[in-house]
């Protein structure tokens, strides 16, 4: 077979059309999605400063920055209206307009999630005069390791999407069964009936929030079955999703 | 079950003298060339307008009640293959085909078959609306009066009226088939040279870019047609609108520089193509 003329995008899938217009109408999608992403990272870790350490402040701030976002994910639904209307994008533009406008779906109720941690962290140090230390070393350090983990996977799951990377939406899912394991960890360690210090109110409020951050994780999980609908074209949503993870990773270590 | 791309990939390529001597080997196409219910099968098809080789090593299959479109930038060969279809390229001075196309098993590029009847059987319809300078009645009666497909008035009434409906014309010309068919808007016209096509009983339309001349309202009601006579006709469309193809047709196939890159299902060409070549094309990536 003969050789195939170099690749007109290099490396972007998004890139490379004939009309440079195209191009940048992607790009200006991409980035709102992006960006939409970086602010949830953002909101994250100041709600689980606010309910680990108690500061209120750091809550505010997140319940007052939650609605940029929901404009943003407004804005990407008009860059996804107009896109269709103007290209009628088919191959892999159609796989990418389909996947961002998913991802947006996802980044958005990531945030939804900081605001429901936010929430809980005042909530759980209402009528309480002693905010300080409310969580002991052993509780924060579980809710620490948490958010780690969610944080880390949502942190790459968004790499992934600025560049379409199959490596780095696979390492999203490698950190999915320690996430799990993390959070039935803590979620026991807080049902005990022996936990001592907490009103239930205020249980319901860290489980509440430790089911949330767990969340964050799955749509990190969702955000990289995105990537790599764009990238590979295979939906690994639902149906054997185990084992076309594992074909994909002999496949990017071949 | 999926499918692997080592699969679908369907060698069609030995090498010729003449490519050696051009300095290039075809490539080979990727997906399944061969139709379950095949009304035409081409096969190694080679086209040469003198030393100049036009189409490489193509094999395709047409199936029955299928529309099938041929999509690729100007000068890949598409219409030239289609002129294959039903010998147009003979018209055609210092141009030569090889390889195997049959029509129902039948070879049509066999010396003692008289292409004119094949064209009856292999109607063509082609890019800019040709009716004869002849009322709307005659345009249609031509075919079936010179073949003898008629032995009486009524009979041919019968196969115009029919043809038309088809055609999706009868409505809007009945009260004025004595009409000059060149009168009529440039959709009707193109729907005019269905209507004599279909009036031969085709088995096989052939349609090159048939509404690239056409506002997209006629355009609508042709690709409405299309899908009509699918149910009786097998179909093979030439198309520069990829929208139009990705409409219309049930299978694609992708053509470049003389090969065909990549044959699939419709769905599938415009939705996950497996060459890079088909999805930098249809995703307006090319040059």
């Amino acid at each position: 077979m003969s050789s195939l003329p170099a690749s007109p995008r290099q490396d972007d899938l998004a890139a490379g059309h004939t009309v440079r217009r195209y191009d940048r109408e992607l790009k200006t999608l991409r980035d709102i999605i992006l960006d939409m992403g970086h602010r949830v990272i953002e909101q994250v870790q100041a709600a689980v400063v606010a309910l680990i350490d108690g500061e209120e402040i750091q809550a505010y701030r997140v319940l007052d920055r939650e609605p940029r976002i929901d404009y943003l994910s407004l804005d990407a639904d008009e860059e996804i209206f107009r896109v269709i209307a103007r290209r009628q994008p088919t191959a892999v533009d159609l796989r990418i307009v389909l996947a961002l406008s998913r991802i947006a779906g996802d980044v958005e109720r990531a945030g939804d999630k900081a605001v429901r941690i936010a929430r809980q962290a005042l909530a759980l140090r209402d009528q309480v005069s002693a905010v300080d230390n409310l969580l002991d070393d052993d509780l924060q350090s579980r809710f620490r390791q948490l958010d780690h983990r969610a944080c880390c996977m949502f942190e790459r799951s968004i790499e992934a999407v600025a560049s379409f990377d199959v490596e780095r939406a696979l390492g999203v899912f490698e950190d999915e069964p320690e996430l799990f394991g993390t959070s039935d960890a803590l979620r026991a360690y807080l049902s005990r009936e022996d936990l001592k210090g907490f009103k239930p109110y205020q249980v319901v409020c860290l489980l509440t929030s430790a089911h949330a951050i767990e969340r964050i994780g799955n749509h990190a999980s969702n955000i990289a079955e995105q990537v790599i609908y764009v990238a590979e074209g295979k939906d690994i949503r639902y149906r054997n999703r185990e084992i076309l993870i594992e074909t994909l990773r002999r496949k990017a270590s071949a | 079950m999926s499918t692997t791309l080592d699969e679908m990939t369907v060698r069609t390529r030995a090498t010729t003298s003449a490519e050696l001597a051009s300095g290039r080997e075809s490539r080979e196409t990727v997906g399944d060339v061969t139709s379950a219910n095949p009304r035409m099968v081409c096969r190694h098809v080679d086209v040469f307008y003198g030393s100049t080789q036009a189409i490489k090593d193509v094999s395709l299959d047409i199936g029955k009640n299928e529309v099938v479109s041929m999509i690729g930038p100007s000068g890949c060969g598409k219409s030239t293959f289609l002129r294959c279809l039903n010998r147009m390229n003979d018209t055609i001075d210092g141009c030569r085909v090889t390889g195997s196309i049959t029509l129902d098993g039948l070879d049509i590029y066999d010396k003692g078959l008289d292409p004119v009847p094949l064209r009856a059987q292999v109607g063509m319809v082609f890019q800019k609306p040709n009716p004869f300078p002849k009322s709307i009645y005659e345009n249609v009666a031509y075919g079936p009066r010179i073949l003898g497909l008629t032995n009486s008035k009524a009979e041919l009434d019968d196969i115009i009226e029919g043809s038309l409906r088809k055609a999706g014309l009868w409505n809007e010309v009945k009260d004025r088939l004595d009409k000059p068919g060149t009168g009529l808007s440039g959709g009707q016209q193109q729907r005019l040279c269905i209507a004599r096509t279909i009036a031969v009983s085709p088995e096989v339309i052939l349609m090159d870019e048939p509404c690239s001349a056409l506002d997209p309202i006629a355009t609508a009601i042709i690709e409405e047609l299309i899908d009509e006579l699918r149910s009786n006709y097998s179909i093979a469309i030439v198309t520069h609108s990829m929208q139009q193809a990705a409409r219309v047709s049930q299978r694609t196939a992708y053509f470049h520089l003389g090969d065909l890159i990549e044959v699939g299902e419709t769905n599938q060409i415009f939705t996950n193509p497996k060459h890079k070549l088909t999805e930098d094309y249809i995703t307006g990536r090319f040059g």
